[in-house]
Formats: C-alpha cells, structure tokens, sequence
C-alpha cells in the first residue's frame, strides 16, 4: 500500500487523468452539446494535453515546480473557462507542496483542499450550481472522511464514486454559471459535462495509484 | 436540422489560420505577435495610454479587426468563441505596460473574465500601470439585473473608439478610464436572434428556432435570451427592442443618443437599413435625436441570423471623441 506520493506517482496520475479524458471525449462534447456549445470534450482533452506536456519541463521530485508548470500550460489553453479554473486547482496545489517532495495521507487531502480553494477565487460556485464543483466538493468531503487505513489509492477511489455520484446529480440541477445558466429549464436531464470530467479525473488519478 | 456549411480546412488549425489570412489583408496597419496578440503595426507613442482587450475568435471582425490608431493597442485572441488564457493575456498587459498606463478593457463573459482576474493579479504582483474596466451592457436578464448577470456585447466597440480617442487626444488613465466608464455606465444593448449558427469546430447548430420564431435576448454564443416569440414586422421589432432599451439608459424626450445596429451575420443590411429606419420613427415620436449611428457587422456570430441593437446617451465630449478620427480594418474615421 503506499504511504507517500512523490513525484513520480504524481505524473502517473496526471497522465491517467489524460487518459480517461481522451477515451470519453465524445461523451463529454455530446453532454456539453446538450447545455452549451459542445466542444467540453476538445477543451478538457486540450488542457489535460497541455498538463502531460508540462510533466516533461519539471523532471526533477520538487512537487511545487511540477504543479506549478502543469498550471501554467494548462492556463495557456485557450478554452474559455476550463484553462483559468482547471490552472487555478494546479497553482493552489502547487502552493500547497511548497517545499515538499513526497506526500503522506493528511498532505494529499491538503493538497486537493488548497486546490479547490484556489480555483474558488475564480468562480463562487457551490453544490447544487451544476458545475465541475458538485463532483469536486463532494470528492474533497469523501478524501477527508476516508480512513487512513483505506491508503491513499483507497481514498482516492472513494473520492471518484462521490465524484461521480455528484456528476450524476448534477442531471436535476438549473445551471447557475457559465453560458447554460441562460438555458433555463433546457439543461434538466443532462449531466454537467464539466462535473462529469472531474469525476473522470479522480477515477484516474485513482486507477493511477491503485496498479502500483 | 441545420447543417454547416463554410470554408474552413482542419477545424483544429481555424483560429491560426484565420489569424494568418487578417494579418494579410491588413499587413501595414496590424501585425500578429506571440500567435495570439493582434497589435499596430506602428505602435503608438509611450506617452500615451494604451488600450487592451481580450475575447474568443469566431466574431470577426471583433475584436482584432479594431487594432489600430485611435482604438485598441493590444487584442489577445482566444479559441473560437472561448477566451484567452492568462499567460498570454499577461504577455500583452506587459507588452503594452507604459508609464502613461494601460486600460484593458474586459466584456462579462465567465472565461474572459477569469482570465482578466488571473492576468491583473500578475500585473498588479508586476507593478504593471493597467487599469480594468467591464463591459456588462446586455439587458436581456433585464435592466437592473445584477452587473455579474449582464454580458457584455458589441458596446464595447464604440467604447474602444471612444477610450482610444481619448487616448490619442493624450488624456492620462484616470482621465481616459473616467470617460470610457461614463459611456460604459449609459449604454445598453439588446440582441434577436431570427436562424440559428454553427459552431465552426464541431459543426454543431449553437441553438434552436422553429421557422416562424425570432428570440429577443440571445447572446452572441447563442445563449439562451427570453424565450422564442413569433417572427414580428422590423417596425414591431424596433419598437420592442428600444421601449426596453430606452429606459434602461433614462432616454427621454431631447436627448441625444448613439444608435447601433450590428448585423449577427446572416441577416442582410437591407434588413438592417429597414429597422433602423423603424427605430428613427420610434425615437422621433420620443423626441430623442440620433447623434450617432452605425448599421452593419462589427461583431458577428458566425452564420447567426439577427442583430444586435446597442444604444448609448450622448454628450458633447462622448461625441468628439465619436468622431475623432481612427484608422482600423473593422472601422475608419477620416
């Protein structure tokens, strides 16, 4: 079971994330098409590309520098909001490992809680909005609440079922941001795409670690 | 169902290439740096205040088509119909930084201002001399809907040229961002939708109208407006849409207005010419003047069928620098 992530575990996980992006990225447009303009999918795949590319910049095990250059090129997306509040997560986890080149348990909830909150300076969404934060509060909740004797990896897989559950809910929420919440009515029944990714991204970053 | 059908090549490549193709119809007055930052050609002097802004392609010919002398300095360009990211929306605060100093100019859309946020925090951390202001005059959630609700539209075009007049004339910042921000807080638009656009990257139809249905309020993404209604006469039209505008800027009988009519893309200016002259009967009933006016396509929305009408009270010194003079793709005032 491991008991600290270093850097080396956290590019695995970045690039699993990729992965589960690109193999529903049609699902993702498609989800979008129904709330927005339909290009979630492209836009997500593209910000996950830019965040692989970025692991190659940053070879060494300073944590900091890793998230901090995979928020940078991820920022340099030109995807409307999904590059300032997928960066923003990275910059505040990049903050939040300051000086650290390996990750306990406690460190790792930290690090997806300074996330989160950096990426809630640039959007005020909440549970209930439909928005990528009804499957990444209700993750956050379900790291915290994880034993310890779950491991990281176990925590991590309890993170993605809430996130997915969240996702799910999100189907009977009237958006409260972004261009779907001028849609009314018109988005009930249909999973927010950006919820959907997230949850997306933890099953990844789960599946990552759980194979080591 | 509505099909696309436009020149374009590998949808991945549409906002480089149509980049490639203004920087040469308008080599001389606009160069393209850092592949994403429209700027002059020859820049304009350091003493004096520079403009900026950001948005998403797909609009053309906003924003970049209004780079030039007496509008912007700086437009950071995005993907089709999505904003830029901050890093390089920071490259052009930082290109266009000068003691004189910056105003960047944002429109209310949830991208374009995250990005805006990020990049003043930069500035600011940078010590760079720029000051924002937000575009928010859409008045579809209705006119005291809150700041955040209301997009910003094609106002900011003749907010552009009235800043950088301003700007030209060699105002400072705080002068030039009190003139812009006075026009800013008296303008209003509204938008009508009659057919539907594509989005260009995945040939999807942006939204839904039946045949016989227009939709006051759209944006121009195709958001949502106040719901479909029937297709009305453009006097009706004209009539509907100012009765809504008009109050929202406290028009009234002896004031002087700016009238704008901006074709979405598809509609023909013959339409545009027909409405406006059903406006002019309206606002003559009202005893409001015309002190400006402009009928044609500033900021488009692909294929999109319908018009934006922007209006704006006038005073003598918001009409001097109306019509100082400026030299852009999009607009030239001789």
């Amino acid at each position: 079971m491991i008991e600290r992530l270093t850097h080396e575990h956290w590019r695995a996980m970045i690039k699993a994330a990729r992965e589960q992006i690109l193999a529903n990225q049609s699902l993702l447009s498609q989800l979008d098409s129904a709330v927005g303009d339909g290009d979630h999918g492209a836009a997500m795949l593209r910000a996950w590309d830019k965040a692989v590319g970025a692991l190659a910049e940053s070879p060494g095990p300073d944590l900091k520098a890793l998230f901090g250059k995979v928020a940078w090129a991820v920022m340099s997306c030109d995807g409307g909001s999904t590059g300032p509040l997928l960066g923003s997560f990275f910059m505040g986890m990049s903050e939040a490992a300051a000086g650290k080149t390996e990750l306990g348990f406690a460190d790792v909830v930290g690090l997806f809680e300074a996330g989160i909150a950096k990426m809630q300076k640039q959007s005020r969404a909440r549970v209930g909005d439909k928005t990528m934060m009804d499957a990444l509060l209700p993750a956050l909740d379900a790291l915290k609440a994880a034993p310890v004797s779950a491991g990281i990896a176990g925590a991590l897989k309890q993170a993605a079922e809430a996130a997915a559950k969240g996702a799910e809910a999100t189907k009977n929420m009237r958006a409260k941001f972004g261009r779907a919440r001028h849609l009314g009515d018109r988005v009930l029944g249909h999973a927010d795409p950006g919820a959907t990714s997230v949850s997306l991204i933890f099953k990844g970053f789960g599946e990552a670690i759980a194979s080591i | 169902m509505f099909i696309m059908k436009k020149f374009i090549n590998d949808p991945a490549n549409l906002t480089a290439e149509l980049l490639e193709g203004f920087a040469i119809a308008h080599r001389g007055k606009i160069v393209v740096k850092s592949d994403k930052i429209v700027c002059r050609a020859r820049s304009k002097p350091s003493d004096k205040v520079a403009i900026v802004t950001l948005g998403g392609a797909g609009h053309e010919p906003a924003l970049s088509g209004f780079v030039g002398k007496g509008m912007l300095d700086y437009s950071v360009v995005g993907d089709i119909f999505a904003a830029p990211g901050p890093p390089k929306v920071i490259e052009a605060l930082r290109m266009a930084n000068r003691p004189a100093g910056v105003l960047f100019v944002v429109l209310n859309h949830a991208g374009d201002v995250m990005s805006a946020n990020i990049a003043m925090e930069t500035a600011r951390n940078e010590g760079l001399n720029v000051r924002m202001l937000l575009t928010h005059e859409d008045i579809a959630p209705g006119a005291d809907a809150p700041a955040e609700d209301k997009r910003g539209l094609v106002g900011c075009i003749p907010l552009y040229k009235i800043a950088g007049a301003a700007a030209e004339a060699g105002k400072s910042l705080d002068e030039v961002f009190q003139i812009a921000s006075r026009f800013n807080d008296q303008m209003a638009t509204l938008a009508v939708a009659m057919r539907c656009a594509t989005h260009p990257a995945t040939g999807t139809a942006l939204f839904e109208l039946a045949d016989d249905e227009m939709e006051i309020g759209m944006g121009q993404h195709g958001e949502a407006g106040t719901g479909p209604c029937k297709i009305a006469t453009a006097d009706k039209t004209a009539e509907m849409m100012l009765s809504r505008l008009l109050p929202a800027i406290k028009a009234g009988k002896g004031d002087r207005i700016m009238l704008v009519l901006n074709g979405s893309g598809a509609t023909t200016l013959m339409e545009l010419y027909i409405v406006l002259r059903g406006c002019k009967k309206f606002l003559d009933a009202q005893g409001i003047e015309i002190a400006a006016t402009y009928c044609g396509e500033w900021l488009t929305v692909q294929e999109m069928a319908g018009f934006q009408m922007m209006v704006a009270k006038m005073d003598d010194e918001l009409l001097k620098y109306w019509k100082m003079p400026c030299d852009t793709p999009a607009y030239t005032v001789k």
